[in-house]
């Protein structure tokens, strides 16, 4: 008999709940902590849009659109992930992971899902607000049926492939012993999704584009669901690579790429766990 | 698994056929007859670890980026052992001696470097869910409850993983709280209950789903007497009515000795004994304690010719006499003294086996030395 999925994933969600309101300050502290980061964010943009009309075909309320999708995914990676991935490096220094071993279940969602982070889904909430309140100030905004579909669906998959890196780079610290600069890491490479991949030009900027599209493929997260909703005709600047139904295409097989090969190295580095004396 | 069952069935097919002539039927029967069946089989199993080598000192730490020496650590060397359906057996043996390694493997949480090892019919480090659902591990210095919550929500999270039907997860549960008198506590956090609290929801956590076989970890590790002697009467109590097998590492002897009939020691990373624990005595302690009280209003001052001198408290006197020679030295003293009364006794089991381990970490030390002097020569 399997285990039910949907049941464990649910009592995992239902036990963090429990926890986060038994420390409910704490929780109130995060929620307030990540909002306010995020408006702050949207502030600065708010001063540089004072000073150019768009930047690169992103007007401002596009440029919105694009942020309102950055916090959707992080939110989502943060609120189910991240947690997981932080506590996996852990698990492996004190031996915890043992005990995930020995559950008859598979061992990578087991790790990947054991906490939800709820306090993180208040970003959620704000990008909700902001997304509609820009969408409509969007120069001759039109909403067609199938981008309601495709928003959400590209949304997913982005925080699908940045899933796929996060357990990748988690799974490294069952080799290494111990991985703490794990979130600095993280921090790095994600920097470059948050940005239009359109500015990424020039000599310098083009390789960049190029390995973080096709090898790490980080630029497509955002871009191509913020695409699709804010920018679904014109592609201006970067050509067929930044149409972006080239670029929705390549996500769907970005996205499988990245789920097999994190699996295949997360099943890599289970075989060469070593465990904690007790 | 049935080992070869035509082998066992011959006897009685013979005697059946001189009997009645009804070999077959008796034969078919006999199939069943060997019960034996192991539910662990161990062969030559292996496990050695590479750990790097720390220097002293903050310039040696400093090469160590670069440069780095290896040891290799054998925990386990080539273990054979079985254990057949409904045994409690005793892991006993020093610090590092291999034990928690043994039952790591045993559980699938690490691989062997070398042999074989089955458990209910399935290899561990494969890792199947088949065989995940049918056995147990609890570590007495681990715990996998959740911290801040009630062992009541890990509890619910285990029904979920192990999809326990509700009743029967109910049943389990309230008996098992019963038994370890712990049901009041189901509502609190984990981390407000005491050890010995915290080690009973374990143990509830663990048996939920009513393994066929448990590997225990020092489960009584840090507790307090009454909490050690409840823990033991509960694993004596559920080993019996379910007869499951049960594998157990303690430190403490008292809890070895209140629950199992076979003990394994291990030291060094191999097995040195398997057996009773009283056959531990006969077979490693090549001495008695020969205890005499003197009637003669002086106690003889040469006592120490007929064997090592433990104690004197006038007018007795305690030898530790080589069991060989314990005949002869008893005749002689009776011989050559007055004596009121004469007790020849075994040396105490811990006595022994702690003479063992020394012994054994010894060696290790040695073999540690040697390998040392063996990379400074290099």
């Amino acid at each position: 008999m399997h285990p039910s999925y949907l049941g464990v994933f649910l009592t995992f969600a239902r036990n963090s709940l429990i926890r986060d309101m038994t420390f409910r300050t704490n929780f109130l502290i995060e929620v307030v902590s990540s909002m306010s980061w995020m408006i702050m964010n949207l502030g600065f943009y708010t001063l540089v849009y004072q000073f150019t009309p768009d930047i690169e075909g992103w007007g401002k309320y596009e440029f919105f659109v694009f942020i309102a999708t950055t916090m959707f995914v992080n939110s989502l990676v943060q609120a189910f992930f991240m947690p997981n991935a932080q506590e996996l490096s852990e698990l492996v220094r004190t031996g915890g992971l043992d005990f995930a071993l020995l559950k008859p279940i598979d061992t990578q969602f087991l790790v990947s899902l054991r906490r939800v982070n709820w306090s993180s889904l208040g970003n959620f909430f704000v990008a909700l607000v902001l997304l509609v309140y820009a969408l409509p100030r969007i120069e001759n905004f039109q909403l067609f049926w199938w981008q309601i579909l495709l928003y959400p669906f590209y949304v997913l998959m982005g925080v699908l492939i940045l899933y796929s890196i996060m357990i990748t780079l988690a799974a490294t610290s069952i080799w290494l012993g111990r991985n703490q600069s794990l979130y600095d890491f993280w921090f790095y490479i994600t920097n470059f999704s948050r940005y239009p991949m359109e500015i990424y030009r020039g000599s310098y900027g083009e390789p960049l584009r190029n390995a973080f599209t096709f090898v790490i493929p980080i630029l497509v997260v955002i871009n191509v669901p913020a695409k699709i909703l804010a920018k679904p005709f014109n592609s201006q600047g970067g050509g067929m690579a930044a149409d972006w139904r080239f670029l929705a295409l390549f996500t769907l097989f970005a996205t499988a790429a990245s789920l097999i090969f994190s699996r295949w190295i997360f099943k890599k580095a289970l075989g060469s766990y070593r465990s904690a004396s007790s | 698994m049935v080992q070869v069952p035509t082998r066992s069935c011959y006897p009685i097919t013979l005697l059946g056929r001189s009997l009645d002539g009804a070999a077959p039927e008796v034969c078919r029967t006999t199939l069943y007859f060997p019960l034996i069946m192991n539910a662990i089989e161990i062969r030559g199993l292996e496990k050695s670890y590479r750990v790097y080598q720390k220097q002293e000192g903050l310039l040696a730490s400093l090469t160590g980026l670069f440069q780095r020496e290896y040891r290799d650590v054998n925990a386990v060397k080539g273990i054979d052992l079985d254990v057949q359906k409904g045994e409690f057996v005793a892991f006993l043996g020093p610090n590092g001696a291999g034990k928690t390694t043994t039952l790591k493997l045993l559980s699938g949480v690490i691989s062997p470097s070398g042999g074989r090892a089955t458990v209910l019919g399935h290899v561990p480090w494969e890792r199947e869910n088949s065989y995940r659902r049918k056995f147990a591990l609890v570590m007495g210095q681990k715990n996998q409850l959740w911290w801040d919550l009630p062992a009541q929500e890990s509890f619910k999270l285990h029904q979920q993983i192990y999809r326990i039907d509700s009743q029967k997860f109910n049943n389990t549960r309230d008996e098992l709280v019963d038994l370890l008198d712990v049901r009041n506590l189901l509502g609190q956090p984990v981390r407000e209950l005491s050890l010995g609290e915290r080690m009973k929801m374990e143990l509830t956590a663990a048996l939920l789903h009513s393994p066929e076989v448990l590997f225990l970890d020092e489960p009584t590790i840090g507790l307090d007497v009454i909490a050690q002697h409840n823990i033991q009467k509960f694993l004596k109590h559920y080993q019996q009515v379910r007869g499951i097998t049960i594998l157990l590492t303690s430190h403490y002897m008292k809890d070895i000795a209140a629950l199992c009939k076979r003990v394994v020691m291990i030291a060094d990373g191999e097995i040195m004994y398997d057996g009773s624990l009283e056959g531990i005595i006969d077979q490693f302690s090549g001495h008695k304690v020969l205890t005499l009280q003197f009637a003669e209003e002086r106690m003889p001052s040469d006592l120490s010719h007929y064997g090592e001198v433990l104690e004197i408290v006038e007018p007795k006197a305690k030898l530790r006499v080589e069991r060989g020679e314990i005949a002869g030295v008893l005749s002689s003293v009776l011989a050559s003294h007055s004596v009121a009364d004469v007790s020849v006794e075994d040396p105490p089991l811990e006595d022994v086996i702690a003479d063992l381990f020394k012994q054994s970490t010894n060696k290790q030390a040695e073999t540690k030395a040697a390998a040392a002097q063996a990379t400074i020569g290099k």
